[in-house]
């Protein structure tokens, strides 16, 4: 038993009860937990390999709190990620706008992350088609403007969820010469002194 | 650096050193426990120091707002029989001068709003707690959502101020069979509404574990920057999604002896296999892990500390109920970051939390000083688990976990039911499971709430007892506490006191025989 080796730190932000937790509980468990929600604490680290061609890839993946507690401390979440799943819920559109912030966010602080848009939910507009709140080229036209990827997802049936993460790897392996190595994720030397860090939320 | 945290609200540290006799060999303890045992020498009692903050099961928590208002002079008196209903009348005179009570008003106040939330069933809880912003917006409610609650939480606002402007403080309001408990820890405002019997002192208590789970969650710093900034902040926001803590952390109030005692039970778990798990997750050290605990449920394993860092139990409590109330942590590893109020208000520490095996109770949290550690302290859980199972104590520990508690039985005292008996030095507690009489909640609630009326006596801020024994329909009780321990009994109520006299003996015996399996007699530090 060895630690597993990281290749690429992938994170999901995006507002609370979007289904984060879901989509990572879909691809890692192939499982959809039906119950009641139960909102993460912090954030919740899983890695995951994958064959990419004849090369293995781990996908080490951060799945955090939307709750704006948390807020304050989400770099340490999304420092060095290079790909980040950006959520919203397809019912909800307050959650589009919360995405767009994270949008933002990122490009100030991760110029080598690499963004996807991913819509949840996508079970409920099958259903009923009215619920949809977010319109599919609104999204299209913008993850155009800031070069990401959209998907729409599923986490109840699975629906787009392995495609997602499948593309996240592959980016990841075709790009993973070009960029600067993977950030060590521990700096043991840093911070000695300071036994606490300040919280200030605003 | 943190020692002075605990210098400043404990000045109970200093004298704890010398009480605690330093490297007592296990053969040297007395076999036969006396009366009026020293500290540090009960049954239960740690090898070396404590593993805890050393607190008196009361002071720390209350010490804040200390200038309680009395209580009228109880009956109890030492060794007594008093029946079980005789409890305080509810006189009005000898409270605090600055105690304001405002009868009429209180009900008023609570009743008029009550067609808004949803009538009989609402206001039939027994107990209902209220948290508020000093501006009057609602920020957390037990029952019923805070916004069918705001107005009422408006009037509660009202009132502090209405007294704090006299500079007077408003403590609690009696009236109707209900008390109305205000605690106002600025920037917030608690306030309780009870039918029970407790008195005010244990339910102020109750309120400021609640400000303390705030607290957790926020630290101080940034609730009064929070405020300081905007005095009438919607707190709710930055609280989303932790209702279910606060919640939780109401029932264990009500079903927890260790919460009240300011105790922690113990897994029962060979002497041999606890510490093959504790120098197990000693070896696993990093530089910034401050604590390293291992829990099962709502029982600890083992806690091994950086030297000279101690916890609370009240902070302990805190990370139990955390863990406990969530499945959050279920899903990988968990990292987040957590204030130890006890510890410290102002900072956060990072905690990585994850269970042992996915389908396991065995919960192991590593809490660090550095928010970047966590692939180190991941490593430390790998190392912990790759240890255990080399030296197969993991086994042993999985067989433990099936038998998680004992039967009363084992103690050989036919007419006892039920007891919890606390080590104050080591700062842990035993108690068998519920028997079957009380084992529905509203069983299992009713006899807490005798421990809690026996305990408020012992510990009375003006006239403490050392003994009580008192007679009920149902069940006969005696509690006990010296020095070294704190002891709750529940008898049959065909028992007598000459009976319960003798049974403690017998128990605290047993207790003696058995310590090594249910307390944590060899607590170790990295
Ligand atoms: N119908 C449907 N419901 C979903 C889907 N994904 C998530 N949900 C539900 O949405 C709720 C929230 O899901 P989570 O995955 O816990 O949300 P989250 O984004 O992790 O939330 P936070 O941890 O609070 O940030 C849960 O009740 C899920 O069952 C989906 O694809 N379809
Ligand atoms: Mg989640």
């Amino acid at each position: 038993m060895t630690a597993m080796k990281v290749d690429a730190k992938v994170v999901m932000l995006g507002k609370e009860s979007v289904g984060k937790t879901s989509l990572v509980e879909r691809y890692v468990h192939h499982r959809f937990l039906v119950g009641p929600y139960q909102n993460t604490i912090g954030a919740a680290f899983v890695a995951k390999s994958i064959t990419i061609g004849d090369k293995v890839v781990t996908l080490g993946i951060w799945d955090t709190a939307g709750s704006e507690r948390y807020e304050a401390m989400s770099r340490i979440y999304y420092r060095g990620a290079r790909a980040a799943i950006v959520c919203y819920d397809l019912t909800d559109s307050s959650s589009f706008q919360r995405a767009r912030f994270w949008v933002k966010e990122l490009q100030n602080c991760e110029e080598h992350c690499k963004i996807y848009l991913c819509g949840t939910k996508n079970d409920l507009i099958e259903e009923d088609r009215s619920l949809r709140q977010v319109d599919y080229h609104d999204v299209q036209d913008f993850a155009d403007e800031i070069g990401a990827q959209h998907f729409e997802t599923s986490s109840k049936t699975g629906n787009n969820v392995d495609g997602l993460f499948q593309k996240v790897a592959e980016d990841y392996s075709n790009s993973a010469f070009e960029l600067m190595p993977e950030e060590k994720g521990v700096d043991l030397g840093q911070k000695k002194d300071s036994y606490f860090y300040a919280c200030c939320h605003h | 650096m943190a020692a002075d945290v605990h210098n400043k609200s404990a000045p109970w540290e200093v004298q704890n050193g010398s009480l605690v006799p330093v490297e007592r060999l296990r053969f040297d303890r007395s076999d036969s426990p006396t009366p009026g045992l020293v500290e540090g020498t009960e049954p239960g009692a740690g090898q070396e120091r404590a593993m805890f903050v050393h607190a008196q099961s009361f002071e720390d928590l209350t010490a804040e707002s200390e200038a309680q208002a009395e209580e009228k002079s109880e009956k109890d008196l030492v060794l007594e029989e008093p029946r079980e209903e005789a409890k305080e009348d509810e006189g009005e005179e000898g409270r605090d001068e600055d105690a304001v009570k405002e009868e009429e008003e209180s009900q008023r106040g609570v009743r008029a709003k009550e067609e808004d939330i949803t009538s009989e069933a609402w206001r039939d809880h027994r107990k209902h707690v209220f948290v508020l912003s000093e501006a009057g917006k609602p920020i957390y409610s037990r029952y019923g959502t805070e916004e069918a609650l705001s107005s009422t939480m408006g009037v509660m606002m009202a009132l502090v101020s209405f007294v704090e402007a006299e500079r007077n403080i408003i403590r609690s309001i009696h009236a109707d069979g209900y008390r109305v408990v205000f605690l106002h820890k600025s920037p917030l405002v608690l306030v309780g509404v009870s039918k029970t019997a407790q008195s005010d002192r244990e339910l102020t208590r109750e309120l400021q574990y609640v400000y303390y789970q705030i607290v957790s969650l926020l630290t101080l710093t940034q609730l009064n920057h929070v405020f300081q900034h905007k005095q009438n902040y919607d707190l709710r926001r930055l609280l989303a999604g932790s209702e279910h803590l606060t919640d939780n952390l109401l029932r264990l109030l009500d079903r927890d002896p260790g919460l009240l005692l300011s105790a922690v039970m113990c897994l029962p778990l060979s002497s041999s296999a606890r510490d093959v798990v504790s120098s197990s997750l000693q070896a696993a050290k990093a530089k910034s892990l401050v604590f390293s605990i291992l829990i099962a449920g709502n029982r600890l394993v083992t806690l091994v500390r950086k030297k000279d860092q101690f916890l609370h139990h009240m902070d302990l409590h805190l990370l139990f109920n955390l863990v406990n109330s969530s499945s959050s942590f279920r899903e990988g590893e968990g990292w987040t970051p957590v204030c130890l109020p006890k510890f410290n208000t102002a900072g956060f520490f990072h905690a990585h939390i994850s269970y042992v095996e996915p389908a396991s109770d065995l919960c192991l949290i590593l809490v660090s000083t550095d928010r970047e550690d966590f692939f180190n302290l991941s490593d430390c859980k790998r190392r912990f688990l790759e240890r255990l199972r080399k030296r197969s104590a993991y086994q042993v520990l999985q067989e433990a976990l099936r038998a998680p508690t004992y039967s009363v039985s084992q103690v050989g005292i036919p007419e006892l039911r039920h007891f919890v008996y606390k080590s104050k030095s080591s700062g842990l507690y035993t108690s068998p499971e519920l028997p079957v009489p009380y084992q529905s909640v509203e069983e299992q609630e009713r006899l807490m709430g005798l421990y809690q009326s026996l305990h408020s006596c012992l510990h009375h801020p003006t006239r403490p007892l050392r003994s009580i024994y008192r007679c009920g329909e149902m069940e006969n009780l005696f509690a006990w506490v010296t020095s070294g321990f704190e002891l709750y009994l529940c008898f049959s109520p065909l028992g007598t006191k000459a009976l319960a006299v003798s049974a403690v003996n017998k128990l605290l015996k047993w207790i003696r025989k058995e310590e090594d399996r249910l307390f944590i007699l060899n607590p170790q530090t990295y």
